[in-house]
């Protein structure tokens, strides 16, 4: 078959526009995000030559292959994997930071020392009404700051529950978005622009629901369905094909979460669901230490209270009430009721034997000792976290940077593409006319 | 040779990071200066924060034994200005008690003495149920009544307690916040146990009753109130010790005070020229990236191809 300038022209013509429309759509999504850089794949059009025929020229242009979409499988692996591993620390880290904000901000421990300052003024008078009064108000504030403490943990626990369960509900909204996805790739005509589109919602949506648990993916290599597990290559399926499973989360009493998928558990190790899990898991332990902080305090105070004698001359009652730090309160509020003296003492006593024993009870190695522990514990904890947190963050920034430089729109160089697609335009329209520059001298010749 | 494309959209998220870590890093600081501390809160420095609760614990004891060390010092004070006024009594009947002991005086005269005694003996029991600063008796120990009652003969009896009880002055140190009655009405002479009060009554009611022995009954008595005296001599230089050893503990604990405001502003203070300078340091960058930021934003090839 011999070659026709003209048709030659025209695919080539034809190829350029298809890759100045690539080109400007490029442009167009520089700033989408998921979109993934399409180039044109071009292909010779040729035949070869038949036997007998050696030797002849037979050319008919270009003709466009397929759209090439410039993801690299690994770096979204990698960018998936790390945004999950950020997104957990950054969940837990400001959980963490709650948690030691209710404690901190409800002045527990100031409290503390202010109760033990009001004992040990009272012991330079253990008669004098005000310095009981003041006591008493010291236990009154006291009570109160584990109680903010205490309704502060609560809070904090009712809204990562609440932000988790939000979560697992996105989860499934995304699962189910991919799952049609999914039915639409399986129908999708290959290597078309609408595959590419669909692929580009597939890894976006698969982006998010990274951001929420970590997964594990596995593609079909020719259609680019995606098979999706939660919680690692070992967990439970959550889309296949374009069905999904419904995330399920289940809150223990005390607080703490667990997740499933279709009823087999589903151990997240990554993800904001992990974050707020391991957040609460911390909560949980942190608000039992308060009550046993709360309990302790009660104990040394009401165990020397029963040992003593109050001002009145009777025995000692108990000053606090309740259990824990949320249920912590007084028992009495009139200051006499303050056994200062030992027991066997007469009315009006002041021999503060049993008020030194109480201070020593709280003294060094008490209830506040408990409490600056358990600060120090929460607030290490935060520490090493924001540590991590810091690290994880700039990985997932540099794996998320690293995918962008490879799959993003350059401005730049989409304006030399436009530039070359243009001239290719204007080349093959030249070839057009010199096609008919050759059939007009042809058909002039007399 | 391996070509990294620069996407727009990553040049752009490079940028915003850096510039936003700056920022954060100014705020940060620009809130230390502010406020004076370093850390926003515990987990900024867990160890140093645990210091520092320390050390406002200590603060807050220390500020609460200044004022019970005051308060002692104040009831100190107190018995050693009662103490002198009992010496004061005990030199008088003495003085007394010689001219009782002189042989030329009539029995009337020696009643008039012994008149005089009694009434010294009432104010020695008025001056040991004072009170001290808080309204409660000085030398009652810590009992709620008086420090000595009489009975319908006239017979004092200490109805405190045996001590006074302790003071905790911080740091584990304490002091016995004053004195019982006994611990100086009562003493020793040539062996014998006495007490000042029945010393006074025995030789007032002698010379009161024109005993025939009262001239011998008021030149014993000489001796007697001799020891009296020596006993509230040696009490006057316990209280004296005692508000020594308080200052002590008070000077020791401003010495502390002091040492531990420095190292709560060396822990927990910001250092204002560090900060100001490494805050000067990170706007210089800061500014630096934003212009640079701004010049990269605005070369674009599209601009350039015409």
């Amino acid at each position: 078959m011999a070659s026709d300038l003209l048709t030659i022209g025209l695919s080539g013509a034809k190829a350029a526009r298809t890759a100045l429309d690539v080109t400007a759509q490029n442009i167009a999504n520089a700033g989408t995000a998921g979109y993934v850089r399409r180039s044109l794949s071009l292909t010779e059009l040729s035949s070869t030559s038949s036997f007998g025929r050696l030797g002849e020229v037979s050319l008919s242009g270009v003709r466009v292959d397929h759209v090439v979409r410039n993801a690299d499988l690994f770096r979204q692996a990698e960018a998936r994997r790390t945004g999950s591993d950020a997104a957990r620390a950054d969940a837990e880290v400001s959980g963490l930071q709650d948690i030691e904000a209710a404690i901190q901000q409800a002045r527990v421990y100031p409290s503390m020392v202010g109760f033990e300052g009001a004992l040990q003024r009272l012991a330079s008078d253990p008669t004098d009404p005000s310095l009981r009064a003041s006591v008493v108000e010291a236990a009154r504030t006291m009570a109160g700051t584990f109680n903010i403490a205490a309704s502060g943990l609560k809070a904090v626990q009712t809204g990562l529950q609440f932000v988790a369960q939000a979560g697992v509900n996105g989860v499934n909204t995304l699962a189910t978005e991919l799952g049609r996805i999914n039915l639409r790739l399986a129908r999708a005509a290959d290597a078309s622009s609408d595959q590419s589109s669909l692929l580009d919602q597939r890894d976006n949506l698969l982006q998010q629901i990274s951001s929420y648990g970590d997964i594990s993916t596995s593609f079909n290599a020719t259609n680019g369905v995606v098979d999706v597990r939660i919680g690692g290559s070992a967990g439970p399926l959550l889309v296949q094909g374009g069905s999904a499973t419904a995330l399920g989360l289940t809150t223990a009493p005390d607080g703490t979460l667990s997740f499933d998928a279709g009823g087999s558990v589903a151990a997240l190790s990554g993800g904001s669901l992990s974050g707020q899990a391991l957040a609460l898991g911390k909560l949980a332990q942190v608000t039992s230490d308060l009550d046993a902080a709360a309990n302790t305090m009660m104990i040394a105070v009401n165990t020397a209270q029963t040992s003593g004698t109050a001002l009145d001359g009777s025995v000692g009652q108990p000053l606090f009430t309740g259990n824990g730090a949320g249920g912590m309160a007084l028992a009495f509020t009139d200051g006499a009721r303050l056994a200062t003296a030992p027991a066997g003492s007469l009315a009006g006593s002041r021999d503060p034997g049993n008020l030194d024993a109480l201070r020593s009870a709280l003294g060094s190695a008490g209830p506040a000792a408990a409490l600056d522990q358990l600060i120090f514990d929460i607030s290490a904890t935060v520490s090493s976290r924001k540590i991590t947190q810091g690290a994880l963050k700039a990985i997932a920034g540099n794996a998320h940077i690293a995918l962008e430089a490879q799959s993003g729109v350059d401005l730049d160089a989409e304006a030399v593409n436009l530039l070359r697609f243009q001239q290719a335009f204007q080349a093959s329209g030249k070839a057009m006319q010199v096609a008919g520059t050759i059939f007009d001298t042809l058909i002039n010749l007399r | 040779m391996t070509l990294i494309n620069t996407s727009t959209s990553a040049f752009y998220d490079r940028s915003q990071t850096g510039m936003q870590d700056l920022r954060a890093q100014a705020e940060a600081l620009q809130t230390s200066v502010a406020s004076g501390q370093k850390f926003t809160a515990a987990s900024d420095n867990p160890v140093a924060s645990a210091r520092l609760r320390q050390l406002s614990r200590n603060e807050a004891l220390s500020t609460i034994d200044t004022a019970n060390a005051k308060r002692a010092t104040t009831d100190l004070q107190l018995t050693d200005g009662a103490l002198s006024t009992f010496a004061s009594y005990i030199i008088h009947a003495k003085e007394l008690a010689g001219q009782a002991a002189n042989g030329t005086l009539t029995p009337a005269q020696r009643q008039s003495i012994g008149a005089e005694i009694a009434s010294i003996r009432q104010s020695v029991i008025g001056l040991a149920n004072t009170k001290d600063a808080n309204g409660h008796m000085l030398f009652a120990g810590q009992a709620a009544g008086a420090a000595y009652t009489t009975d319908a003969s006239g017979n004092a009896t200490y109805a405190g307690t045996a001590s006074a009880g302790e003071l905790s002055l911080g740091d584990g140190q304490v002091v016995a916040r004053g004195l019982t009655g006994p611990e100086f009405l009562t003493f020793t002479h040539n062996g014998v146990p006495t007490d000042l009060m029945a010393t006074l009554k025995t030789l007032s009611d002698a010379l009161q009753n024109a005993d025939p022995a009262a001239q011998s009954i008021a030149n014993a008595s000489l001796d007697t109130l001799g020891s009296g005296l020596d006993a509230i001599t040696t009490a006057q230089s316990v209280v004296g010790s005692r508000l020594a050893w308080i200052e002590l503990t008070s000077d020791r604990r401003t010495a502390m005070d002091e040492l531990r405001a420095g190292e709560e502003a060396d822990t927990g203070g910001t250092d204002l020229a560090a900060a100001v300078t490494k805050l000067q340091e990170t706007m210089t960058v800061l500014q630096a990236s934003q212009a640079s930021f701004a010049k990269l934003a605005g070369l674009s090839l599209f601009d350039v191809l015409r």
